[in-house]
This record gives structure tokens, C-alpha cells and sequence, in this order.
């Protein structure tokens, strides 16, 4: 499932709808256009009677006037052109930005299943290359074109005030471009595609062997590598070379054009002179304001795949505009804070159930830890607790209200996976609060154990963070996440295997700071290192999609099922704090033993 | 250019930098001088347009003559066949040129990017990126530079002999007044540099900004801070919006000046030709052909003011093209060729970075824990054992210093395997299995990598996207720790190859690889650098480093119950 596409009349009508409320905008748009580009006829014309006077042997004074006329269009044509190339992109990208803006602001609201199901490499593409395709398109190419379709008409209309024979000679030369153009354009959308693709092929082999060069070294995989990057370099190369070979047979239809266009006129201009119906210099100024457009129109016609690419990403931007997405809930929080699942489903695909009716309370203040091998439905229960997810049957509520309907800021989730948002950290950190003060921020990295390290980076809480910044570790970029948690302040708080990824030395730090970080929340953890699960209220274990047990730490271990056995295994890993602790099986030697027994009680 | 990294573009990178120019010319003369000739003969119809629009005013529509028009319009005719064939034979011989010179440019960079002794580049992986690909297509653009400055001079010539056979004066004044204007408008180039380079820096920072947050997504909505994020775009957005329009008002001064001084440069001479005309000392045909001939001679002008610039910028990237070829190795080229399969190694009082004086000694068939109190000690250590370079002291393997061996050799009986795993655009099978056909299903299940199977029907053909995006992080810890099993090296060193994985995993991966790589008679040595019980506890010994030296040493048991220190670091 992909997102989806406006069509080519939904991008025309979202158009459409775009230049209506900018009336006036576009009106003196285009009224500059229209000036510069009469402007920039009116001295070819001019020249023209000039030739006439010439040959009607007028006196040198009668360059005098023409002279006026030509200087005072010059000056006009050249504001005008000036003052149009400005306003068109002008008008392009404000409405660029209106379009970016809204399309980043619905991407980021769109729900979470429907972004998993279309993957997010798509959306990126949308909200990166597309809109910079199209910002590239407005300030670069949209001026010219604009220009050269404006004196193309009016170049053909002045042709035509001559005499309207001469107007239809210059027009023989608009279906040559037309046929060279609906010849080109479909050949050449698909091999671009292909040249980019061939090209992104080519990039991506040469990114991954640099950025993983250790482990190239390391198997000595340097030759395969090469070879692969050979490959696919002299295969972008051929495309390229073939792409340029049909944009070759592309420019010789674009002369025949001209030569076709500036012949008619020739053969017409000398039979209407024959004929004395127009003078022999309105015909050299017919052919000299053709000969003027060849750069031009040649010039609009190589920039139409860039105007069609632009097209393309239009629709793909206007696809993501027309989307529906959830309103955002307003009113005041909850008075209570209790979590509850009732009789909760799920299912990704709506065949393989992944949570099958499962029910639980977490209590105001308390702390509920959820247990279970990978693929019990553990996250899957806490994104529904969160309302990142919503149920295919039953609801989750807290204090009664269901969670899609409370307002923000009551129920947050911090996920395994982290994200450090490239600028200043205490931006990063306001993203929690908008407008939070340094204060705020400070006291939430103390409360979470951040303080020394965020301190101790070069510019302080200014540092710039993120991608392609000051890399932080991934223990740091967990209790970033927890720091702004703090900030965030939610009644209800969900964490799902935030310490995973830290190694032991740090996991043992990042369980205080998530400890910090839920003080006086109601908690829901997923627990991986079961010391998180000994330390909370109530631990509930899941398996298949169901709650198997649910009760105290000591209780569970005490009760001998599937907990204890898990705990026996973990204990065992570690054998002084097992032995201190107490535990039976608490010998390294029996360690093996149990492990295995824990990965069978695993499956 | 933004790669300018932090090697020198100055003195000896230079002249190489023109050394490299110099063989692209060289090694494509026949293209190259092909295709020069057949551009340039283009550019001389080009230029021949206007003065066939004269002639035919002059000798065909003037006088009413039919067979004149019928000869001149088969002129033109002949004119635009022959402009197009020349165009067309003449850029495909440069365009394949320059295709063939860049991708030669990008695979012999790769090469020496790839080399095993390592380059010296002095330029980081993005940078290293931009050579591969911008800075090899730039240099080989000289390739389209050339002729378009060739055919510019033959456009020019021939249009100038036009006009000064025509009228001497009016020839001059043309020829003397355009690169004038031209000069004059390129005063103001720079700003519209420095306006458009602004422009497009705020559109890239609203680019990564939109992408970030997009990557950050779910952290986003878990904390409910979409609007924020929104609004955080908006307003760099608006700042984009506000440099593009800046940008935009520079760009149409500069079209008004540029047009106004343009047309009315091709006005005067219109003018004065038109005076000429009027007082009898050229034809009307004549008056059209410097009319049009004044038109057409901005274009070679313009291109011959501009293209300095551009070979300045080949000129550039063909030097930070140098820098990587011509880099030096970082490793020596080792000749040692130890032929044992049991491969002792042996560090002796080596010093390297944090390291200060450690002895480490792993013998064949043990399976040995480094505990590292330090993260920067286990790193430095690693980095050691995989590029052998500025250490003291002595690190053998097989008795032999490790950076005197052939560096192919070094690496089939030393495998590092490094923490930060790397897996590449392909198959689980083609990711997993690189050396030999051995069936993959031990080093598979002793890495507990099965499961990964299991996900799709395909198996083992089962596609990885890029950097092994489509997989999660624990499956890419297991299928990493799975090809190093699978290598089967003499002495494997494995650093923290289960932090993503969680406790009964982790406890049978140590079953697993002491399992496969340690069973009864095994010549093979491995070290695992973790701090995690699970792994220790299968481990023969441990070796406990503690600011840059052994401190402790001992079974993972022992060390247990007796060394607080230890159990701190290691035990929770």
C-alpha cells in the first residue's frame, strides 16, 4: 500500500483553487509579463518600417524617431522583464510554501498504520525531494518558461498584425514542435527514470562500501565491492549515453521546427510582396522576430521534462494534502490518570491476530511492567495504550475517556527507537513544550541524569545535535528521549524497551533515569532486562497475544510458572546477585543448564 | 563546493589537479578533437543564419526574383541539415567521452578508496562521496567545455568577418562594444551568487528539517509534539520563502539591468546600421544581416565570459580527485606469509591511544573475555587488531608482527568483527555467506539468526534493502555475528555482539558460539569484548582492562565472587 497520488486533474484543480485566492497577485504577474514581452517586439516591428524607409529612399533623419521608439521600449522592456521575472517567482513560491508547508504538517499527522503500510522512505522522498524538485522548478525554471510562452504569442500575434498570412507561416512551426515534443516525451520519461535509478543504484553501493569500509576490510570483500561499483557505474553511463543520444534526435526535430517556421515565412513574405500586399521589411522583421525565438522556445522545450518532473512531484505533494487525518482533540485532561485495555484486539493484516482480548488496569501512580518473548504483542499493546495504534476490537481509556479522544499531552510513549532531532539541544527538548524555558530544560535533564553530560558538550544546551552534528551515544539520545518526557509532564507514561540498545554498563543508568522520568505517573513499561520488571509495582506477562500471568515480582517468582522460569534464567547469568539473592539455580555452572531451559520457555 | 574537507587544495594538489585535467584531454583526443571539429562546424551554420536572412531580403524578396528565393531557400535548407548532423555526431563523440571519463574518474577513486592498505585521503565519508560522484562528473566536464569554447571563437570569427566585410566601422563598433556590456554585467555576478547560494542553503536546511522530523516520527507522536514539529517547519519555511524572494528581486535587477543593457546595445548598432543604411553605404539585405548577426553574437560572447568560471570549477574538483588518487597507504605492504591454522596472538606492552603497555595473549583454542572499564580502551583495542598502525610495542600473530603480514593473510587468520554492524544492499544468504559454499546452518543457529529465515518465504534470498534498513536492530546484530561464525577464522574478535538481543537470546548465542568455534580439539581462538554475564560465562577466562592496562584476570566465576570491581562493572 502506497500513499496515494493526486491525479493530473486533482493537481490542475488544487491549482486552479491556488491562483483564485491570489486573483490581483496573478493579474500584474502576468501584466509584466505581457509588457516585457511587447516590449521586446515593438523595436523588431520598428526596424522593419525602417527597411521600408530605406528602400522608399527616406533622409538619414528619419532615424530619429525610430531611434525614440526603440531606446524607450529598451528601457521599458528591460524593467519589465526585470519586474516579471520577479513576480513569477514571487508567486511560485509562495505558494510552494503554502503547499510544503501544509504537506509536512499532514505527513506529520498521518496515523501510524498507514505510514508502516506505505513505508516511510516514501513519505521522505515527498517531503525532500519533491518539494525540492518543485522549489527548483519555480525559481529556475518558471520565469523562463513563462517568458518565452508569452513572447512566443505574441511574437505570433504581432506576425499576424502584419498580415494574417504571415501570422499562419509563423505557425507552421507549432505542430513541428508539438510532433517533436509528443515524440520526445514519452521516450524519454521512462530512460530518465531509468538514468536516476541507475545513478541512485550507483550512489548507494558507493555510500554503503565507505560508510561500512571496516567490514569491507574486515572479509575482505574489496574486490567484490569494486566490481559491484564498476558495474553499476558503467551501467549509468551507457543509460546516460543513450538518454543523450535520443535528446540528440529530440534537438534535430527542434531545427527542422525552425528551419520549417523561418522557410514558410520567407516563401509567404515573398509572394505577399509580389503580391504588394506587405512590404518587403514587414516581411524581414516577420522573419527576424522568428529567428529571435528560437533560443527561447528551444529553451522551453528542453525544460519540459523539467516542468513534467515538477508535475510529478506536484501530484505526489498534493496526494499527501488531500489525505484525511485524525483531528486533534481538544478539552481539558482527565481528572484521573488509570490506564485501562479492555478486551483489546489487534491485528496488522486482519487475518494474524497479534493481541487477542486483552484486558488490564494500571492504577493512578502505578508502575505495570509488561514481560514477554519477542512477537507476545507487548509493543503492539503499549502503542494502543498510547494511542499510536488503534484497536481493531475493544478500547483502551484513561479515566474513562478513550485514549484517540483525550486531549494531547495526557498519555506519551517513549519507543526502542530514538531520535536525536538535528539542531541546538534545547530545541530539541522545546519540541516536548514549545517555549520551555532554559530552566525547565535543565531541571528535566538533572531529574533524568542528563545534566553533566549535556552540560559538558562544547556550546552546552546550544550544542547543535543530530545528523551531521555532535553525534550523541545512544545511552544519551534514551535519556534525551526521557528528558523531554519530563518536560512533556504526561499523567500517563509509556515506555517500551527504552534501555534495549545501551549495553549493560549503560542499561543499568538509563533504568534509574526511566525511573526518574515515571515518578508520579501512572506506568506502563515493556520490559527487556527483568531487573525493570523486579522493580515495578506489578509485572503482567504476555504470550501469543494474551496475558498469561500478572501479580508482583515476588509473587510470580514465588508462584513457579512461566516468570519464575525467565527470572531463573536471568538470575543465573549473574551469579553473585543470584546467590546474594538468594535464588536456587545460582551456580555459573548451572548456567548453561538454565538457559537453555529459559530459551525453550522462550519459543 | 562544500568537500573542500579539511585536505589543501594548494601546491601539490594543484598541480595535480591539472595533471589529471591533462590526461582527460589526452586520453579522449580522438573523441575529443572529433567532436570539437563537428561543434565548431555547427556553430558556423548557427552563425550563418542571419546573413542567409539578408541575403534572401536582399536578392529574393526585394527584386520579386522566384528562382533567387528557390536557390536561397534550398541554402537554408542545407544549412540546417548540415547544422544538425554536425550537432548531432559531434556531441554524441563528447558525450560519450565524457560519460567514459567520469565513470573511469569514479571506479579508479573507488579503488583506491577500497584499497585494504587503506588511503589517506584526509577527507571524511560524505566528503569521500561528493569526490565519487559530483567531483568525478565536474572534472570530466572539461570534456564539454572545450569544443563549446571552440565553436564560440568559430561563431564569433565568422559573424565579426561578416560584419567588418560589410562595414568596417559598424564591424568594430560591434565587436569593441559587446564584450563591454558583457564585462559590465558579469560586475554583478558575484551577488547573485552569493544570493542564489543563500536561497538554495535555506531551501536545503527546510529540506533536512522536513526530513528529520519525518525520520523522527514516532518519537514525535509518542510525545504528541507533531504540531510543534510542524510549527518548527513552518518557520524555517518562511525563512526559505524569504531567501528565495530575496534572491529572486537580485536575480530580476539583474534581468532588467541585463536586458535593458542587451537590448539597447543591439538597438544602437540596429540604429547606426539603420543610418548606414539610409544614407546608402549598406543594403537593406545587409542592414537585416547585422540586425540579426548583432543578435547572435551575445550567445558565443556570453559563453566565452562565463566559461572561465566553469573550467575554474573543473579545475577544482579535478584536484580533490587528485587528493584521493594520489593519496598514500596507510599501512605498510606486508610480505609475511604464516601458513599455521592455529594462530596464536600475542600483544606485548602495547601502547596505542588510551592502551598503555597492555599484554594480551589469546593461544589457539581459547575462547577469552576482554571486560573493558573504559569504552575507549575495548575501541582502541579493536581499531589496533583491525589497521595495525601507530602503536608501540609488539602485536604478533603466529609469531609474526601483525602489520608485517601480507594484508590479505592478516585478515583471512584475524577477523575483527566490529560492533557497529554493516550489512549491505543484497540477500540474507549473499550478507551472510562470503567465503565458501559450507552450508550456513550452524553459523546460522549458533547466532540464533534462524528465526530471520523464517520471516519471509524466500529464506536465505530473502532481500536486505540498504544498510540493512529492512531488518531490526537485534536481527542485524545476529546475522552479523552469524557471518563472522560462518568466516571461520583462526582468531575471531567479537566486540559487544549482543547488546540488541535480549537475555535468552544472548544466553543461547554463548552457548552457541563456544558450541561452534570451541568444541573438543579446536584450533580456534576467539575474543569477545562485552561486558555482558551471559557471554563471560562461557568464556575460558577474563581479562580485565582498566585504564589502558590488564588489571584483573580470572574465570568469569572466580572474578564474580571475589573482585567487587568486577562485579560492578559486569553484574547487576
Amino acid at each position: 500500500m502506497t500513499l496515494p497520488i493526486a491525479s493530473s486533474e486533482e493537481s490542475r484543480a488544487w491549482l486552479r483553487a491556488e491562483l483564485r485566492t491570489r486573483k490581483a497577485e496573478v493579474g500584474y504577474t502576468l501584466a509584466a509579463g505581457v509588457v516585457a514581452a511587447v516590449a521586446t517586439i515593438i523595436p523588431v516591428y520598428v526596424l522593419g518600417r525602417l527597411v521600408d524607409q530605406v528602400r522608399d529612399g527616406a533622409g538619414a533623419s528619419a532615424i530619429i524617431p525610430i531611434s525614440l521608439v526603440i531606446v524607450v521600449s529598451a528601457l521599458i522592456g528591460g524593467a519589465a522583464t526585470g519586474l516579471s521575472t520577479y513576480l513569477v517567482g514571487r508567486l511560485g513560491s509562495r505558494m510552494l510554501a503554502d503547499l510544503r508547508e501544509s504537506t509536512v504538517a499532514t505527513a506529520l499527522r498521518l496515523p501510524a498504520l498507514v505510514l508502516d503500510r506505505a513505508g516511510r522512505g516514501d513519505l521522505l522522498s515527498r517531503v525532500g525531494a519533491d518539494i525540492a524538485a518543485i522549489g527548483k522548478a519555480v525559481s529556475e525554471v518558471l520565469p523562463q518558461v513563462i517568458s518565452a510562452v508569452l513572447l512566443g504569442l505574441l511574437s505570433l500575434v504581432a506576425m499576424a498584425g502584419i498580415d494574417w498570412r504571415l501570422g499562419l507561416a509563423g505557425a507552421v512551426a507549432v505542430p513541428f514542435y508539438v510532433f517533436a515534443l509528443r515524440w520526445y516525451l514519452p521516450k524519454a520519461a521512462p530512460r530518465y527514470a531509468q538514468e536516476r535509478a541507475a545513478v541512485a543504484e550507483r550512489s548507494q553501493l558507493l555510500v554503503e562500501s565507505m560508510q561500512g569500509l571496516r567490514t569491507v576490510h574486515a572479509y575482505r570483500l574489496e574486490d567484490r565491492h569494486q566490481a559491484d561499483i564498476a558495474t553499476a557505474s558503467a551501467k549509468a553511463r551507457d543509460i546516460s549515453v543513450n538518454v543523450f543520444i535520443l535528446f540528440t534526435r529530440f534537438g534535430a526535430r527542434i531545427n527542422r521546427a525552425e528551419f520549417f517556421g523561418l522557410a514558410v515565412i520567407l516563401v509567404t513574405g515573398f509572394w505577399l510582396v509580389r503580391n504588394g500586399t506587405v512590404t518587403v521589411g514587414e516581411t524581414s522583421a516577420a522573419a527576424l522576430l522568428f529567428h529571435r525565438l528560437f533560443n527561447p522556445v528551444a529553451m522551453l522545450m528542453f525544460t519540459f521534462d523539467d516542468v513534467q518532473a515538477a508535475g510529478a512531484s506536484l501530484g505526489r505533494l498534493v496526494g499527501v494534502v488531500r489525505m484525511d487525518v485524525p483531528a486533534v482533540p481538544s478539552g481539558d485532561r482527565p481528572a484521573g490518570s488509570a490506564l485501562t485495555l479492555d478486551k483489546v484486539s489487534f491485528s496488522y493484516d486482519g487475518i494474524t491476530p497479534v493481541l487477542h482480548e486483552v484486558s488490564l488496569r494500571v492504577e493512578p501512580g502505578e508502575r505495570v511492567a509488561l514481560v514477554g518473548s519477542t512477537g507476545a504483542g507487548k509493543t503492539t499493546a503499549a502503542s494502543i495504550a498510547a494511542g499510536i495504534l488503534r484497536p481493531s476490537q475493544g478500547s483502551a481509556y484513561v479515566d474513562g475517556v478513550p485514549v484517540p479522544d483525550l486531549p494531547p499531552r495526557t498519555v506519551a510513549i517513549v519507543s526502542q527507537e530514538t531520535h536525536v532531532f538535528a539542531g541546538p539541544l534545547l530545541e530539541d527538548l522545546r519540541l516536548a513544550r514549545p517555549g520551555a524555558t532554559t530552566e525547565e530544560a535543565l531541571a528535566a535533564l538533572s531529574r533524568v541524569g542528563a545534566l553533566t553530560w549535556a552540560q559538558a558538550l562544547p556550546e552546552g544546551l546550544d550544542t547543535l545535535v543530530g545528523d551531521g552534528e555532535h553525534e550523541l551515544t545512544a545511552a544519551q539520545a534514551q535519556q534525551l528521549a526521557l528528558a523531554r518526557l519530563v518536560l512533556l509532564d504526561p499523567a500517563v507514561a509509556v515506555l517500551d524497551e527504552a534501555t534495549a540498545e545501551a549495553g549493560s554498563a549503560g542499561a543499568r543508568d538509563l533504568e534509574d533515569s526511566a525511573a526518574a522520568a515515571l515518578e508520579g505517573r501512572t506506568a506502563l513499561v515493556v520490559a527487556h532486562r527483568l531487573t525493570q520488571a523486579a522493580a515495578a509495582d506489578r509485572v503482567i506477562v504476555m504470550e501469543h497475544g494474551s496475558i498469561v500471568e500478572s501479580g508482583p515480582h515476588e509473587e510470580l517468582v514465588a508462584a513457579g510458572g512461566w516468570y519464575a522460569g525467565l527470572w531463573a534464567a536471568w538470575s543465573a547469568r549473574t551469579p553473585a546477585a543470584a546467590s546474594a539473592a538468594g535464588s536456587a539455580s545460582a551456580s555459573p555452572a548451572s548456567a548453561s543448564g538454565s538457559g537453555s531451559a529459559g530459551s525453550s520457555a522462550g519459543d | 563546493m562544500s568537500s573542500s574537507g579539511s585536505g589543501s587544495s594548494s601546491g601539490s594538489g594543484s598541480r595535480s589537479g591539472s595533471r589529471i585535467l591533462r590526461r582527460v584531454i589526452a586520453r579522449n583526443g580522438k573523441r575529443l578533437w572529433t567532436g570539437t571539429a563537428l561543434i565548431g562546424v555547427h556553430q558556423a551554420c548557427e552563425a550563418s543564419i542571419p546573413i542567409l536572412i539578408g541575403v534572401t531580403v536582399d536578392s529574393a524578396v526585394g527584386p520579386g526574383d522566384g528562382m533567387s528565393l528557390i536557390l536561397w531557400v534550398s541554402v537554408l535548407a542545407l544549412l540546417f541539415v548540415v547544422l544538425n548532423v554536425a550537432y548531432r555526431f559531434g556531441s554524441r563523440q563528447l558525450m560519450k567521452a565524457i560519460a567514459e571519463e567520469a565513470h573511469v574518474l569514479r571506479v579508479e577513486v573507488a579503488a583506491k578508496i577500497l584499497h585494504p592498505r587503506g588511503a589517506q585521503t584526509g577527507f571524511r565519508t560524505g566528503d569521500l562521496l561528493t569526490v565519487s560522484t559530483t567531483d568525478a562528473d565536474e572534472t570530466s566536464y572539461l570534456l564539454d567545455y572545450v569544443p563549446r569554447i571552440a565553436g564560440s571563437i568559430v561563431a564569433t570569427i565568422i559573424s565579426a568577418v561578416t560584419l567588418l566585410w560589410i562595414s568596417v566601422p559598424l564591424g568594430l563598433t560591434v565587436l569593441v562594444a559587446t564584450p563591454i556590456v558583457l564585462v559590465l554585467l558579469q560586475i554583478s555576478a558575484p551577488l547573485i551568487t552569493k544570493r542564489v547560494a543563500d536561497q538554495q542553503a535555506q531551501a536545503g536546511r527546510a529540506t533536512s528539517l522536513a526530513t528529520d522530523l519525518v525520520t523522527g516520527l514516532r518519537p514525535l507522536r509518542g510525545i504528541g509534539a507533531q504540531d510543534a514539529a510542524a510549527d518548527r517547519y513552518r518557520a524555517v519555511s518562511r525563512r526559505s520563502l524569504a531567501a528565495t524572494l530575496r534572491a529572486s528581486r537580485t536575480q530580476g535587477a539583474y534581468q532588467a539591468a541585463s536586458t535593458t543593457l542587451s537590448t539597447l546595445l543591439a538597438c544602437g548598432i540596429a540604429v547606426l546600421a539603420g543610418w548606414f543604411a539610409l544614407t546608402g553605404r549598406i543594403t537593406v539585405g545587409q542592414f537585416i544581416t547585422v540586425i540579426g548577426s548583432a543578435q547572435f553574437l551575445m550567445e558565443p560572447f556570453g559563453l566565452l565570459a562565463i566559461v572561465p568560471s566553469w573550467v575554474a570549477e573543473a579545475r577544482a574538483s579535478a584536484d580533490r580527485v587528485a587528493q584521493v588518487t594520489d593519496a598514500g597507504m596507510v599501512l605498510p605492504e606486508g610480505v609475511a606469509d604464516p601458513s599455521e591454522e592455529r594462530c596464536e596472538l600475542r600483544l606485548t606492552g602495547v601502547r596505542h591511544g588510551p592502551l598503555e603497555g597492555l599484554d594480551l595473549r589469546v593461544r589457539p583454542g581459547e575462547l577469552v573475555g576482554v571486560v573493558a572499564n573504559r569504552p575507549a580502551d575495548a575501541e582502541a583495542l579493536v581499531k589496533l587488531l583491525a589497521v595495525p598502525i601507530g602503536f608501540e610495542g609488539t602485536v604478533l600473530l603466529a609469531g609474526v608482527p601483525l602489520e608485517n603480514i601480507e594484508r590479505s593473510r592478516a585478515r583471512r587468520l584475524l577477523l575483527v568483527e566490529p560492533h557497529n554492524t554493516d550489512l549491505f544492499t543484497g540477500t540474507i544468504g549473499t550478507n551472510v555467506a562470503l567465503s565458501d559454499d559450507q552450508p550456513l546452518t550452524a553459523a546460522l543457529s549458533a547466532a540464533s539468526a534462524d528465526d530471520v529465515l523464517e520471516l519471509s518465504a524466500d529464506g536465505l534470498d530473502a532481500p536486505v534493502a540498504e544498510r540493512g534498513a529492512s531488518l531490526s536492530g537485534g536481527q542485524r546484530q545476529r546475522l552479523a555475528l552469524a557471518r563472522a561464525l560462518h568466516a571461520r577464522p583462526p582468531v575471531l574478535v567479537l566486540h559487544d555482539p549482543t547488546t540488541a538481543v535480549d537475555a535468552v537470546t544472548e544466553h543461547a548465542i554463548a552457548q552457541g558460539i563456544r558450541a561452534l568455534r570451541h568444541g573438543p580439539d579446536s584450533g580456534f581462538a576467539t575474543i569477545v569484548i562485552t561486558s555482558s554475564p551471559a557471554l563471560l560465562a562461557v568464556t575460558d577466562r577474563v581479562v580485565v582492562l582498566g585504564e589502558g592496562v590488564v588489571t584483573t584476570e580470572g574465570s568469569h566465576a572466580e572474578l564474580g565472587t571475589v573482585d567487587a570491581d568486577y562485579r560492578r562493572m559486569v553484574l547487576r
